[in-house]
């Protein structure tokens, strides 16, 4: 899975591309976490469009990434999954708890 | 019921494993051409148990994971079946949620995800000596 970052204000946005299980789950959670200390942010936007395949693994990096955001008083935004990734963000009641911009 | 075909392959509980099941349990469906979403779904449910072999019944320790897929004239029957450490309250673990591992950002939804994506889901597990996940996806063809 591939990462890159950029800044819309002060929200990091997380462009994420590739298949997030818990094989790459790991590294992302990583390079998210130090990136989002690094940046002069408050909010985090993960941008899902050009993730292919997601499964539990990406439900728990999603949750634990929305806990460390609210901690410092920010929110998040998913931004244009795609339907099969969609139906798993459903399932797991992601859905009511993070802006989701479809 | 004659199953039409049959595979099995067997692999080290590492993670990098992980997408290699999903491919192939996802090829070995495609020979009775399905729709794309049961195919999503059969990669997701896949997923879900060989990633909870590998964390769940092996931990730090490598084992065999072995996979199974069986074709039937309308369905696909999808086993995952490991030597670790089992499971000792089976309905407890199905409860959505419930996980052994939230130090790991587990989310306790795999076997919800199993339970929602494929028509049948069993799960047969003894402590100290492993788990046999069986599920099953029907193959309406497009
Ligand atoms: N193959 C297995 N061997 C031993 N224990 C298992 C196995 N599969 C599941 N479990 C147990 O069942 C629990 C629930 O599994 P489930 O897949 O639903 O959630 P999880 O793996 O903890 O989290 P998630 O799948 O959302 O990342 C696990 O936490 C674990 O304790
Ligand atoms: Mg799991």
């Amino acid at each position: 899975m591939d990462v890159r970052f950029s800044r819309e204000g002060n929200s990091l946005v997380v462009m994420m591309e590739g298949e997030l299980d818990h094989h790459t789950a790991s590294r992302v959670r990583e390079r998210i976490d130090n990136k989002f200390l690094m940046e002069p942010v408050k909010n985090l936007i993960l941008d899902l469009s050009r993730v292919t395949f997601m499964d539990s693994a990406g439900i728990g990096l999603i949750l634990g990434r929305m806990n460390r955001v609210t901690l410092i008083g920010g929110k998040m935004l998913i931004r244009k999954p795609k339907p099969e990734i969609q139906r798993i963000l459903r399932m797991s009641r992601i859905e009511e708890l993070i802006e989701l911009d479809a | 019921m004659q199953p039409i075909n049959k595979m099995r392959t067997e692999f080290l509980s590492k993670s990098a494993n992980e997408s290699f099941a999903r491919v192939v349990a996802a090829s070995f469906a495609a020979q009775a051409d399905p729709s794309i979403e049961v195919v999503a779904d059969i990669r997701t449910a896949v997923s879900e148990a060989v990633t909870n072999a590998i964390i769940h019944g092996y931990g730090e320790e490598e084992g065999t994971v072995v996979l199974t897929c069986v074709l039937y004239p309308d369905f696909v029957e999808i086993t995952v079946e490991d030597f670790g450490k089992g499971i000792e309250d089976v309905e407890k673990a199905k409860t959505p949620l419930f996980t052994t591992r939230p130090d790991l950002e587990r989310s306790g939804m795999g076997f919800t995800v199993m339970e929602t994506f494929m028509d049948s889901l069993e799960i047969e597990s003894r402590v100290g000596q492993g788990t046999r996940i069986r599920m099953t996806k029907e193959l309406k063809s497009r």
